[in-house]
């Protein structure tokens, strides 16, 4: 069994109060930082190939290096903890069982990119999570780990905690800004990036829980064991979401180099009642579905890019043989339907057509030309919108239609 | 300055300019919805995608600065493709109510579609419905359902009057743009939004259902609302005179100005034509009061006005110039006075309650020319009356013949009765206007002008901005423009022939009025010229 | 309460406090309506067209740009909702685990339709997209609480625990 990092907490009682981390070690890697410089932080970040965990994969350090040098004014970070992505719940684990790790990251990260205020966005719908972690920011502050002079460094750092109000695309970190700053969670164009205008127009690091959780962790061993742990291109663990047609759903912490196969079989003990696998959604629902027969690939964000689908959140939603592909493709259609904030009009128009050529398709009333015209309004409107969402839709639409055409095609003749 | 290329050609533009901007240079349209050179960029409607170098991704044109060395295509099979299925994308929900909407003939979904349009419908699938024919106010109707969300409108409530009246509510296919239930779309600049939304969604409720736009023509002029000076297009119908009620004149746009009015104009102003075709146009040249009253022709009306100009003492004539008339009508007023001897000249009549006035476009002053009357010397003069004085002079019998312009002295600040008194007193009341008012039943002698859009001429707005504006329908009935009955005037007074046209007015104008040496029609081209002194 | 029983939109002394600090607490006081919105939700049950145009003059906002903001966001009521809310997921995980029956059964138990509440006003059932915690699928949220691994028994256990 590997090491656990992120999860190591995970079953201890009290894994979310400040005593038990500090127990185990915790801000420990706080203490580390602080005696560096900011910028040597950023490099080590870097060199640990540590990768955004939300669902784009960017490295981490790359990205805090887009910050202007110097910036005048105020540079902010938003940790992203709208996790909304179908088939993802890791970062409810961490934010209930190891809020403190979220907190000390940030304290680094924060001290490494300059930000002197930091905001946790939290989707609203998670309420147990904001107490818990609400209540660790609390103790953090009681014991001068967030506010003035934080434990005598003259690092300054507030931390701003944020509920969402129910809408996915605010996961998607200019919506997120735009939720932030009371509006609706409309994306921004690009560019600007963040990193040179985001949140109240001022240089924003917009970061995933779990990734910035990993922070700490390499300041106390070091970028070259971090990377140790993963590929070429991808440091570390990561915290897969494993749910659907297993016998144990759950979270799982893994080097990135496992594969997928060992997640479903070997972690979350295979599919139950001896079905068979039917497919599997390996990175959160907007990623290309894989067949039964596509499971052998590693789970770093590389790997599954090369087996033509994305790690995206690390949510799999494993599905057996008696699932129905269309049925699935018209739940997963009117999610994107549903979310899609409709502020530009590929995405807008088309989600909520595909859904109803895909209901219509399930009832019984589809016609032969859906499906194409489903896979050509998918890819026409790909790449042509403000934001990822609608190319997330894109991959599920066509993988669900072309892997298991002779499905639909079934419905479409009945 | 940056260099790049577009299409092939290049052009060198200034920093910051988009690729729509650069592009529009080169004579190259780069289709567009959402985007609006007065609004912040938007970025919503996703039309203006163009190929950047070699980047395999179009990018949208509008939110795309140049750069020096930038090689942009808007011309590929992948940028037409992307633009088909755009359109695609907008009409999907789009009701696709041609025959019926008022839009039609002047809708960039039509336009567009035209040129880039897949031509193979493939929605089968019951459309999103949404409200339809709701007033936003007192000027603009919604059609949600022909909406295409580009947003122009709620960003100019955002970022033109910062009024804010309008939204897009609830997401995905279900948005909808709206008011805040209750509320109402008033504020004084509102029906912009109808000129520069791009499709059937907001629709002017002056103008809809009165006159197809295929059966308009169009003339360049300046709206007579104030002393801005906006700059317009009349948009008017000769050919269907049917239609409309057989009003002329259909409506007012907002014609681009960068430095009087951009590509705004306010309500007030877009709304204030109706006078041009209303029954209370003077039709005909008249004498006699009351029950006396005769029409009889411009033969007849100028030896019986010159010979009452002739009769009485200069001192016992008063003019009321008004600053409605245009800077020709001044010229030959103020050589026709100055000819005469007159002493007592004014054009300013105070309105009964002053005129409200923004930091956007609305003056206080409700004239177009006051700049003008007094450039061109028609304010009281040394040892002469104001326009109250000669009111009171004639009520003393001091003066007796008073000649007025336009002017509705009874809508003045001025007591009704004290009004009253004075044109009742006088011995010759001559009125010179293109509508019937409170005082024009009292004139001995009406002189009929011709409105605004009947003729040529010129305004001199509050900045000194000399702005031409054009005929755009023939004077109604035998009304003629003001230099013209001026120019008759003068010619049987002796002044020599009269001028043949408003141009030659303003060519001798320049020649002897400094502020306006060297200006010429051609020199003021569409947009005006600011007068140095 | 006024008669038709909708409670009156004025926050209290402590609310309005409450209000000035989120305000103060953010480099851009507009970044303080969803919490206040939030709170007005609490506060007064549901989100009323009034309240939004109180919201709004809190912030010098126009009413309809608070009005963009509270139809945009799920989790804001415009309705008066019931004492309680169970949202039952049905998105992907759950759809195959069982949440159509989840569905079914709760609009037999309650006699609504999804979207609608109770006579008695005890219950609002909604069906909405991944609460992201589809270990537990099928799963619904009942106020602030997640309920998992749902069955028959289950579902009519937590009826039983609303009051």
């Amino acid at each position: 069994m590997a090491e656990k990092i992120l999860t190591r907490n995970f079953h201890l009682p009290g894994s979310h109060t400040l005593v038990l981390y500090r127990e185990t070690g915790g801000y420990a890697g706080l203490e580390k930082a602080f005696a560096m410089k900011p910028a040597e932080i950023t490099e080590e970040v870097k060199k640990s190939n540590l990768r955004g965990l939300g669902g784009a994969g960017f490295p981490t350090g790359v990205k805090w290096g887009f910050l202007p040098q110097g910036h005048p004014g105020p540079v902010y970070l938003v940790i992203n903890a709208d996790e909304g992505e179908p088939g993802t719940f890791k970062d409810r684990y961490l934010l209930e069982r190891d809020p403190h790790a979220l907190i000390e990251g940030m304290i680094i990260s924060a001290y490494a990119i300059g930000a002197h205020l930091a905001f946790v966005y939290i989707r609203g719908e998670y309420v147990q999570p904001w107490r818990i972690f609400g209540r660790a920011v609390a103790e953090a502050y009681e014991a001068g780990l967030l506010g003035k002079n934080i434990r005598g460094s003259g690092f300054d750092l507030d931390v701003i905690v944020h509920r969402g109000a129910g809408a996915y695309i605010c996961g998607e970190e200019t919506g997120l800004i735009s939720s932030l700053e009371g509006k609706k969670g409309w994306p921004k164009l690009k560019p600007p990036f963040p990193a040179i205008r985001g949140a109240f127009g001022a240089p924003t690091i917009v970061n995933n829980v779990e990734t910035i959780c990993h922070v700490p962790h390499i300041m106390n061993r070091g970028a070259a064991w971090f990377a140790g742990l993963g590929t070429k291109s991808q440091g570390g663990t990561r915290m897969y979401s494993v749910s659907g047609h297993v016998t144990r759903p759950g979270v799982y912490e893994l080097p990135v180099s496992a594969t997928l196969r060992s997640l479903i079989y070997e972690h979350a003990g295979g599919i139950p009642g001896g079905r068979r696998l039917k497919a599997v959604v390996p990175g959160g629902s907007s990623a290309v579905l894989l067949t039964a027969d596509e499971i052998d690939v590693t789970l770093d964000v590389d790997g599954l890019k090369n087996a033509g689908t994305m790690a995206g959140s690390a949510g799999v939603i494993v599905m057996d043989e008696t699932v129905s592909i269309p049925e699935a493709l018209m739940v997963v259609a009117r999610f994107y339907a549903h979310e899609s904030c409709g502020q530009c009009t590929p995405c807008r128009e088309s989600t909520g057509w595909i859904y109803k050529m895909a209901r219509r398709i399930v009832e019984g009333k589809g016609r032969k030309e859906d499906l194409d015209t489903i896979l050509d309004v998918a890819r026409r409107g790909a790449g042509t919108t403000i934001c990822a969402f609608f190319d997330g839709a894109v991959g599920p639409y066509i993988s669900y239609i072309e892997k298991f055409r002779h499905e639909f095609e079934a419905l479409i003749r009945k | 300055m940056v260099r790049l290329t577009i299409d092939g050609k290049e052009i060198e533009v200034a920093e910051g300019t988009n690729i729509i901007e650069a592009a529009r240079r080169l004579g190259i349209e780069v289709p567009h919805y959402c985007y609006h050179p007065g609004l912040s960029v938007a970025g919503q409607c996703r039309l203006c995608m163009v190929e950047l170098g070699n980047n395999p991704r179009p990018q949208i044109g509008c939110n795309t600065q140049v750069a020096e060395g930038m090689v942009v295509r808007t011309d590929t099979p992948k940028v037409l493709e992307v633009r088909q299925s755009i359109m695609e994308f907008h009409l999907i929900n789009h009701p696709l109510d041609c025959p019926v909407c008022d839009q039609a003939g002047e809708c960039w979904l039509q336009i567009y579609y035209m040129k880039h349009g897949l031509y193979e419908p493939r929605m089968v699938d019951e459309k999103v419905h949404k409200p339809k024919a709701v007033p936003l106010g007192p000027h603009v109707m919604l059609d949600a359902e022909r909406c295409i969300l580009c947003s122009r409108c709620v960003r100019f409530c955002d970022e033109v009057t910062g009024t804010g009246e309008l939204g897009i509510f609830d997401r995905g296919d279900r948005s909808e743009i709206g008011l805040f239930p209750g509320r109402e779309l008033a504020n004084p600049y509102s029906a912009n939004v109808i000129d520069i939304c791009p499709v059937g969604a907001l629709t002017d409720r002056d103008f809809r259902f009165a006159v197809r736009v295929w059966y308009l023509d169009t003339a360049k002029s300046i709206c007579p609302g104030c002393s801005r000076g906006c700059n317009i297009d009349v948009h008017y119908n000769i050919r269907r005179p049917h239609h409309n009620q057989g009003r002329r004149v259909a409506r007012l746009k907002p014609r681009f100005n960068a430095e009087v009015n951009r590509w705004w104009i306010c309500d007030a102003g877009r709304y204030g034509y109706r006078f041009v075709d209303d029954p209370s146009r003077l039709g005909a040249p008249a004498r006699g009061r009351g029950d006396a009253a005769q029409e009889v022709g411009w033969e007849e009306i100028i030896p019986l006005v010159t010979a009452q100009l002739r009769r009485y003492r200069p001192d016992e004539i008063g003019v009321v110039a008004s600053p409605k008339m245009a800077n020709e009508d001044f010229f030959l007023l103020r050589r026709l006075v100055d000819h005469l001897g007159l002493i007592h000249v004014d054009f300013r009549v105070p309105p009964r309650t002053p005129g409200d006035e923004d930091r956007i476009l609305i003056k206080a002053d409700k004239n177009p020319n006051t700049r003008g009357a007094e450039l061109i010397g028609l304010g009281p003069r040394p040892g002469g009356l104001d326009a109250r004085g000669m009111l009171r002079a004639a009520r003393d019998r001091r003066i007796k013949c008073l000649w007025v312009f336009h002017h509705d002295l009874q809508a003045s600040a001025w007591p009704a009765a004290e009004v009253g008194d004075a044109l009742r007193a006088v011995e010759c009341f001559i009125y010179q206007g293109s509508n019937s008012n409170g005082v024009s039943a009292a004139a001995h002698y009406v002189l009929p002008s011709a409105a605004w859009v009947e003729r040529d001429g010129t305004f001199t707005n509050f900045e000194g901005r000399v702005q031409r504006f054009w005929k755009a329908v023939e004077p109604l009935g035998l009304s003629l423009a003001d230099w013209e009955i001026l120019g008759r005037l003068g010619a049987a007074l002796g002044l020599g022939p009269e001028p043949a046209s408003a141009e030659a007015c303003f060519k001798a104008l320049a020649a002897s009025a400094a502020p306006f040496a060297g200006l010429s029609y051609r020199e003021l081209r569409d947009t005006g010229k600011v007068l140095s002194a | 309460m006024n008669a038709r029983g909708a409670v009156r939109v004025e926050f209290t002394p402590e609310q309005l406090a409450e209000v000035r600090r989120l305000q103060g607490l953010y480099p851009d006081r507009r970044a303080a309506l969803l919490p206040v919105l939030q709170l007005a939700q609490e506060a007064f049950g549901h989100i009323s067209l009034e309240a939004e145009e109180y919201v709004a003059g809190l912030f010098d906002l126009s009413p309809a740009h608070v009005h963009e903001v509270v139809t945009f966001y799920t989790l804001f009521f415009r309705e008066p909702k019931g004492r309680h809310v169970i949202s039952v997921c049905h998105n992907l995980t759950c759809h195959l685990l069982g949440a159509q029956q989840v569905l079914a059964h709760l609009k037999e138990r309650l006699g609504v339709e999804v979207g609608g509440t109770t006579p008695d006003g005890r219950v609002t059932l909604l069906g909405v997209e991944c609460l992201c915690a589809c270990e537990m699928a099928p799963m619904l949220q009942v106020d602030d609480r997640y309920e998992g691994n749902l069955t028959r028994e289950k579902v009519d256990w937590i009826l039983e625990g609303l009051a």
